[in-house]
Order: C-alpha cells, then sequence, then structure tokens
C-alpha cells in the first residue's frame, strides 16, 4: 500500500486506533491484501489484489470508493476497510459503489472508529450489484466514542443476481452507540438468490437505535433472513422495522428481532411486516422483547453466577 | 455435612403441592427422589435450589449447620449447591467451552474438560460447538452433566438425569454418580425409574407432595413397584401411606 506522504502521520493515527479496534495492521501493509484507509473524508491509502479494482474520488465533500471484482475472481483474503475520523466535530461521507461479477467470491471486513467524536456525523452509502452466481460477505464493525457524540447514518443497498448469494453483518457492540440509523435492503432479483442481514447492537445510556430491514423476494426460489439482536439498558432507545415481501412464487423469508432490556427506562420496539403476493410464498416472524430469558439466568445462578454476571454471558453470546 | 430441608410446605393458587416434607443428604452419598409424574419431585429440587417462584414456602433448608432458606439462588450456588435441569436451556452464541468454564471464570485443565465429556458421551470438538439449537436435547443434557461435574459442588441436584439421552446406559449413571462422590459431592436424583433410584444408596419416595418412605433404595423401589406403578394416588397421600 502506498501512503500519501502528507497523510503519513494521521495514517499512523489511524492505524492505531484500528489495531485498538480489534483491527490488525499488518493486513493494510500486505500486498497481497485489498484495502483502503479513509480518515475523515481523505483517503490515506488504497491497495488492489489480482481481480479486483477499487478507485477512490472526492465528490464534493464525499469519498466515492468504486470498487469491482472481475467475474469468477476469488478474492483470497478479506478486503479490508479501514474508516475513522480523529476529529471530535464534523461530518464524514463516503460512498461505496461494489460491483462483484459473475461467479466471483470476495469477503469485507470492514472497521469504523470514532474514538474522539464528540459531534461527529458519519454518513455511508453502499450500494452493492453481485452477479449470478457471486458471493459476498461483508462484516461491518462499529466503534463509538463513550460521549455518545457519534452520530451514524448508515445505508445498505444490494441486487442480487440468479443465485447470488449476501451476507451483511453489522456489530456495534463494544461501545457506546450515540445515535445510530441504519438501513439494510436486500433486492433479490434473481431466481434462487440468498440474502442475509443481520445487526447486533449494545446501547447504553442514552444511545439511539433506529434499525430498518427490507428484504424485496422479487424472484422464483429467492430466499432470505433479516435478523436484529439488541441489549438496551439505561435510557436508551431502540426501534426495529423489520420488512419481507414475497413478490414471486416459492420464495421464502423469515424476520427475527430480539430485544432484550435491562431496566425501567428504556423505550424500545419492533414491528415485522410481511406482504406476499402468491400462495406459494413463505414467510416467517419472530420477534421479543424483554429481559433476559429467566431459564437462561436460572440456570448460569444456580452456577454461581451473580445475576449481572449471568446477563453479561448470556447478551455476549446474543451479540456474537 | 449434610443439606436437611426441615418441614418444607409449598402452596400454588390454596393448593398445598408440597406438604410438610423434611429430608436429610448426605455429602459423598447418592440419594433418589423417587416418584411418578406429577407428584412434588421436581418442586422439591427447585426449593432446593432457591429457584424464582420457589421461594414462598414454609420450613428451612439447612447446608451444613447454615440456614440458607432466605439466600437466592447465586448465593445457594456459591455456597455448593447446583442443579440439573431437566430441560437444559439454549444459549445463542455462546460455546460449550464458554458455558463449561463460565465465561473462563473457572480455571479448568484442558485434560479434565475431554475427560469429563468423554464421561458424559462426548468428545472434544463439542468444546467449539454453540449451544443452540444446533445441539440436540440430549447432547445439551449430556453438556449441562458435564457442567455440573466440573463445578464439583457440595450437593448435585439431578433432575432425571436420564431424560432425554438416548442410549445413556445405566453404567454410564453410574459411572456420573460414582465420580460426583467421589469428588465429596452429595448427589440428590430426581427420577421416575426404579433402576436409577436402584443406582444410589438411599431413596425418598415422594407422593402428592409427600415423601411416603424412604430407606434402602431396594426397598423403596419394591414399594414404588408394587403400589405406584398402578395405582392413582397423585392427589390421594393418605391412600398411598395406608398402602
Amino acid at each position: 500500500m502506498k501512503i500519501t506522504p502528507d497523510y503519513s502521520k494521521e495514517f499512523q493515527r489511524i492505524v492505531d486506533i484500528y489495531e485498538k479496534a480489534g483491527g490488525k495492521a499488518e493486513n493494510l501493509l500486505r500486498g497481497d491484501v485489498a484495502s483502503v484507509i479513509i480518515s475523515g473524508n481523505k483517503v490515506l491509502g488504497l491497495n488492489n489484489v489480482r481481480g479486483m479494482a477499487m478507485e477512490s474520488s472526492v465528490e464534493g465533500d464525499a469519498v466515492l470508493i468504486n470498487l469491482k471484482v472481475a467475474e469468477g475472481a476469488k478474492i483470497l483474503y478479506p478486503v479490508h476497510l479501514c474508516v475513522g475520523a480523529l476529529e471530535k466535530e464534523g461530518e464524514q461521507r463516503i460512498v461505496f459503489e461494489i460491483d462483484v461479477g459473475a461467479g466471483a467470491v470476495v469477503n469485507f471486513l470492514s472497521h469504523c472508529s470514532f474514538p474522539f467524536a464528540y459531534d461527529f456525523l458519519h454518513f455511508m452509502k453502499a450500494v452493492s450489484r453481485l452477479g449470478k452466481g457471486a458471493r459476498v460477505f461483508y462484516e461491518d464493525h462499529h466503534f463509538h466514542s463513550e460521549s455518545g457524540g457519534t452520530n451514524v447514518k448508515a445505508t445498505y443497498s444490494v441486487k442480487l443476481d440468479t443465485q447470488a448469494h449476501f451476507e451483511n453483518r453489522f456489530y456495534l457492540t463494544t461501545t457506546r452507540v450515540g445515535k445510530l440509523e441504519v438501513e439494510m435492503e436486500s433486492n433479490n432479483d434473481g431466481e434462487d438468490s440468498v440474502a442475509h442481514l443481520e445487526t447486533k447492537i449494545y446501547e447504553r445510556a442514552d444511545d439511539r437505535v433506529e434499525v430498518r430491514e427490507k428484504l424485496f423476494l422479487n424472484a422464483p426460489g429467492a430466499s432470505g433472513i433479516l435478523k436484529t439482536s439488541i441489549f438496551a439498558t439505561d435510557n436508551s432507545y431502540a426501534n426495529v422495522i423489520n420488512e419481507a415481501y414475497g413478490n414471486a412464487p416459492h420464495v421464502r423469508g423469515h424476520v427475527e428481532c430480539t430485544e432484550v432490556v435491562k431496566g425501567d427506562r428504556v423505550q424500545v420496539g419492533t414491528v415485522p411486516v410481511l406482504r406476499v403476493q402468491y400462495d406459494t410464498c413463505e414467510l416467517t416472524h419472530e420477534a421479543s422483547i424483554g429481559r433476559v430469558n429467566t431459564k437462561q439466568l436460572q440456570t448460569l445462578m444456580a452456577k454461581g453466577l451473580s445475576e449481572d454476571e449471568a446477563t453479561e454471558l448470556i447478551v455476549k453470546g446474543l451479540l456474537r | 455435612m449434610a443439606l436437611v430441608l426441615d418441614s418444607i410446605s409449598l402452596k400454588r393458587n390454596g393448593t398445598l403441592i408440597i406438604n410438610n416434607v423434611t429430608l436429610r443428604f448426605e455429602r459423598g452419598r447418592s440419594h433418589a427422589i423417587l416418584g411418578n409424574n406429577g407428584v412434588g419431585k421436581t418442586t422439591i429440587a427447585n426449593v432446593i435450589m432457591g429457584l424464582e417462584g420457589y421461594r414462598d414456602h414454609e420450613g428451612k433448608i439447612i447446608l451444613d449447620g447454615e440456614d440458607i432458606t432466605s439466600l437466592p439462588v447465586d448465593e445457594r450456588a456459591r455456597r455448593g449447591l447446583t442443579l440439573l435441569w431437566q430441560e437444559p436451556a439454549r444459549f445463542q452464541g455462546l460455546k460449550v467451552i464458554e458455558y463449561l468454564t463460565l465465561g473462563r471464570r473457572l480455571k479448568i485443565e484442558p485434560k479434565l474438560l475431554e475427560a469429563t465429556l468423554k464421561l458424559v458421551g462426548l468428545n472434544a470438538s463439542y468444546l467449539e460447538r454453540e449451544i443452540d439449537e444446533s445441539l440436540s436435547g440430549g447432547e445439551r443434557k449430556r453438556i449441562e452433566l458435564a457442567s455440573v461435574i466440573l463445578l464439583k459442588p457440595k450437593f448435585a441436584i439431578l433432575d432425571e438425569p436420564d431424560s432425554g439421552i438416548d442410549l445413556m446406559s445405566m453404567d454410564m449413571i453410574k459411572n456420573i454418580l460414582q465420580r460426583l462422590k467421589s469428588d465429596g459431592s452429595g448427589v440428590i436424583v430426581i427420577t421416575h425409574r426404579e433402576e436409577v433410584a436402584l443406582l444410589t444408596d438411599k431413596a425418598f419416595l415422594v407422593c402428592a407432595g409427600m415423601v411416603v418412605k424412604e430407606g434402602e433404595p431396594k426397598e423403596v423401589c419394591e414399594y414404588y413397584k408394587n403400589l405406584c406403578d398402578w395405582c392413582d394416588h397423585v392427589n390421594k397421600p393418605e391412600e398411598a401411606r395406608m398402602g
């Protein structure tokens, strides 16, 4: 990876944050690992590997990353996306456009860190298109400041061709949230395409979360899962809307939302929306809101853990 | 070194479901609480453990001379009681090794973990499995048994340890009881099966929330076999007592 000389100090600081967030800095510097490092609205470094072409540009106040994976390419190591900001205040706008050719296989590992944010907006939009039989796994880990001053608006949308397989997992489980709005949308336009969208969040203090996931099953045999798990504590707020639409025959979809609450001041809610057009569509939903499951809690307490310790262990599993 | 239930009674919706039960369990010995379904065996187990909804009883529970009646479940566990649930819970995302070590709080040698899993009929590959829907009820029960053994409790309450486990031989149950006893634990086995009760050192026969007979397992099982197999004394303890 080539680092723009003017940014070498900033690169070091963002890499330090990346490591604290659990990333491996050595992977960002390896020639055989595709990666991009974005700090604020600047691209500090970018590396491509054979089979893919990633370009960056700046449009207005937004960073645009255009990524194309060649037809049939199998990208051996996950593409590392290191995104962050060192500022306390300000905005960051990033747009990812990702085209994955037919039969290609690629994984993404994204870390978004805003450790000093006091009043900072991170706006991210990812638009992906997967060709026939392509497979993509996208894992996004967020780390926000403890002040609660991080404001994230993240939108992910994907279009899937025949037999394409897409998995997106969003995690914000180890730090304060601040304010978070996540929208995920999968358009399963190809027959037998598969989508799995999952969000896991741990809320503290007065964190606010809005999650909206949509699954459009537009071709015969398409299937998908929307899954949201939230642990809400203190005065936090969460609203989850999971929508699944069966717009073609023989599609299958499942919507699941688990919101575990602790304390009497949390405000959480969930709304599942299921609509079908054909009698061969099969859409299901499962939702639960409440304290930690009593039987799980008592099982662990009968082994000597306190209620807090037992809750911590149960939630650790739930949000993994 | 004993666990004593002294005159325990418990009402539900105005009905006495545990009626003046007094029991004594010894460390290093195994005990069976035997009886048909619905007579209150699991309720007694839950009362001993102090589970939510089972603490509003009359009478006392004494562990090694200390009155633990008012203690919550985790305090009782820290004093050496533990419970094998008849139907163990699932824990999404939690690995077996995390469960057995209580989130790495217990430092257990890998060899001991593997040997304990082997004792309950599982191999070491299970340590990395998650305790979710991917495990059968029987597998979860075996993991729960391993967990109880690794805790080395003063008293282990095993609620129907063989239920839901295919092909769990009497030899395996015998070995598990022996292992717990050799670790110094007292064992309380809740069961409706004579074969299981016969593996213990002492048996109590329960009917309609009352202890109707106690003594040598063979003698109690004979009584159970001749009387309880065919009768309908679930709600008529006096008839049961009269034989």
